[in-house]
């Protein structure tokens, strides 16, 4: 795609007439400032090791009403007892799901409005002032002061219709104070390829938990691109779990501010790659008030020539004494030709503070894999057993049975595809 | 059942065993004994087939058949047994699950039914009482955490659990109180019998006062320089190995 086709399908979005006169402005200086700084190349520090060319070697279009098919066996996407909220190319599609009447589901412009169409802040990344730019979709959710979800809810992203959609929601996620739910976000597509790029915020209010599962799950040539905002207030509580699976290309951006005294965060994420795949995860944990807690734990397994990047980043600053942080990347490679790049930082500012970190990246265990064999397990099914080993201590973290079922699902599946 | 002839060994370009020869009857209990160095280490995992110990001459033969093509769980299957003198700890694997597929692995080879998650638990159970463990141990990784006593009993159950006919039990005494000593010792005296063999690699005499080899030997610098009964092993306590050595 070359700055004439994104121009084109910025066009595209102005005309369509449904949008306030105060968006369009504020799409307008984010296009414009998307096309001063452009497409980031590997010169870009954070993008050093991000090969874009898929991206710029095809062209996508944003979503017509027409692409939308509600033809979609919606059944195989299905997680068991959770509620099911269905997201079709951007567009909540209400009559096939089934949001708990606790979960109040507002349009964007609907959430603009209540909230005197103050926009949520980004970064500015490019992808990030792209979503600003060309965001048609995208919808809000808000669960009210004292409310618990009794079940995890799934808000499941299909994109559908035509193989080159680029596809810009945003999603905003309140949770209000004293209130707790699990949000699974699944990203799925009918089609072999499609550009996703999305920007997320949650809003954690004091006392609050969210429990948040994403699960990259995306057909082979897919492009995916996500921002994370949380925000989270006092003695609020933030687990994130990420599950990458498949994708060409994959990028998670996690900004995760600890704006509140005795807040805690953990995030943590198994990512499994082969052939070609490429998969980032640049985290920035802010510690700014203190008594807090937050973990990163991130663990890969690359096959063939797939690379992948763990950029973990931990800022203490000066205010946040008594803070309790630890970051662990391990890396398992099965190929020679898979690569990982592995940098988790620290920052601190205050001088009374717990912090840790440590990577490791490796092959399989060859004293682990003689001691199996010597005990007549042949060497793919120690290889297998080595591989679950790995990621069952993440694995194992995730307490909803479900949800661990139906991820060890699709870490099976992998498996078999992988064997070594 | 165990013939060596001849069995030279290289590991990384260096020649550690220097013609080996050892016939281990059914039934019989043979100790090798040795100095570190001498050779000990290298030959038991040439019978089991770890990477990298290359043999350049001679063969091993198990039941009348050549085992230096086989891969290592070939030979585990056909009957082998290696007890580790650093049994390998493996993280996130747990341990009932491990000897689970390792117990169904050689019920698959022997063409019977294998155990289910239910069945084997039973099983495994009545074995850990003869090793004197506790069933926590089953609900760890792999060697997790612990002790090297716990280790080496860990690997007395997976022997009772695999049911080999050759055993080699690889300085299995080295670290172990004299309670897990006396409980091992217990377990191998119980295992053996008429159709089941025993090496066991030894540096001390100690081990030799709970478990009796039918012969010993005596390895320096990768040759048997003497073989015997078990007073030899009494006789290498009181005078060393220095008189052996050429």
């Amino acid at each position: 795609m070359n700055v004439n086709d994104y121009q084109n399908e910025f066009d595209k979005i102005l005309s369509r007439k449904y949008f306030p006169e105060r968006l369009i402005n504020s799409r307008k200086k984010a296009f414009s400032k998307f096309l001063d700084i452009g497409i980031p190349s590997r010169k870009w520090e954070d993008w050093r090791h991000t090969d874009l060319s898929f991206l710029n070697k095809n062209d996508f279009r944003i979503s017509e009403t027409n692409d939308l098919s509600k033809n979609i066996d919606i059944a195989k996407y299905k997680i068991k007892n959770t509620y099911t909220l269905i997201i079709i190319n951007g567009h909540y599609v209400e009559d096939i799901s089934d949001a708990p009447k606790e979960l109040k589901v507002l349009s964007n412009l609907e959430y603009l409005e209540q909230n005197n169409w103050e926009q949520k802040k980004k970064k500015d990344t490019p992808f990030d002032l792209l979503n600003t730019s060309l965001c048609d979709s995208g919808m809000s959710f808000i669960i009210g002061p004292d409310t618990h979800i009794d079940k995890p809810v799934h808000i499941l992203f299909i994109c559908s219709g035509d193989e080159n959609l680029i596809i810009n929601p945003q999603i905003n996620i309140d949770i209000n104070r004293s209130s707790s739910a699990t949000i699974i976000e699944q990203y799925a597509s009918e089609v072999s390829s499609f550009f996703q790029n999305n920007c997320v915020f949650a809003s954690i209010k004091e006392n609050a938990s969210l429990n948040h599962l994403r699960i990259f799950s995306n057909a082979n040539k897919t492009i995916n691109i996500s921002s994370s905002y949380i925000d989270q207030s006092d003695d609020s509580n933030y687990q994130y779990f990420q599950f990458v699976d498949s994708g060409a290309l994959q990028r998670s951006d996690i900004y995760n501010t600890l704006k509140g005294i005795n807040s805690t965060c953990s995030l943590s994420g198994i990512t499994l790659l082969d052939d070609n795949k490429h998969s980032a995860t640049y985290i920035t944990t802010d510690h700014i008030m203190p008594n807090c807690t937050s973990f990163q734990n991130f663990k890969s397994v690359l096959n063939n020539k797939s690379s992948g990047v763990f950029n973990g980043r931990t800022i203490v600053r000066e205010d946040s004494q008594k803070t309790n942080s630890k970051q662990s990347n391990k890396n398992l490679l099965l190929s020679d030709k898979a690569t990982m790049n592995s940098n988790p930082q620290l920052e601190i500012y205050a001088d009374d503070v717990k912090c840790a970190h440590g990577s490791t990246t490796g092959a399989l265990d060859k004293e682990a894999l003689f001691y199996m064999q010597s005990r007549g397990i042949d060497r793919e099914s120690a290889s297998s057993l080595l591989i679950r080993g790995f990621v069952n201590e993440l694995m194992e973290e995730i307490d909803n049975k479900d949800l661990r079922d139906h991820l060890f699902t699709k870490f099976n599946n992998w498996l078999i595809k992988n064997k070594k | 059942m165990l013939e060596i002839n001849n069995l030279h060994v290289e590991v990384e370009n260096k020649e550690i065993l220097s013609g080996i020869d050892l016939k281990i009857k059914a039934g019989e209990m043979h100790a090798i004994m040795g100095l570190n160095g001498s050779g000990k280490s290298t030959l038991s995992n040439a019978i089991t087939g770890r990477d990298n110990y290359n043999v350049t001459k001679g063969d091993i033969i198990y039941k009348n058949e050549s085992i230096l093509e086989m891969e290592p769980n070939e030979r585990a299957l056909a009957g082998i047994f290696m007890s580790f003198q650093y049994p390998t700890v493996i993280p996130g694997v747990n341990n009932t699950y491990f000897l689970r597929a390792a117990v169904n692995a050689k019920k698959k080879y022997m063409g019977e039914k294998e155990y289910d998650a239910a069945s084997f638990l039973k099983f495994v159970k009545s074995k850990l009482k003869e090793v004197e463990m506790d069933t926590k141990y089953l609900k760890r990784a792999v060697n997790e955490g612990f002790s090297g006593g716990e280790k080496k009993r860990n690997e007395m159950l997976q022997l009772l659990c695999l049911e080999p006919e050759f055993a080699i039990m690889d300085e299995t005494d080295s670290g172990l109180d004299i309670d897990a000593l006396k409980i091992i010792s217990k377990g191998i005296n119980k295992y053996k019998n008429s159709s089941r063999s025993f090496l066991v690699i030894t540096h001390y005499q100690r081990l030799l006062k709970y478990i009796e080899p039918d012969i010993v030997h005596v390895l320096i610098d990768g040759k048997i320089v003497k073989s015997g009964g078990k007073d030899l092993a009494l006789e290498l306590e009181e005078k060393g190995y220095s008189w052996l050595e050429s």
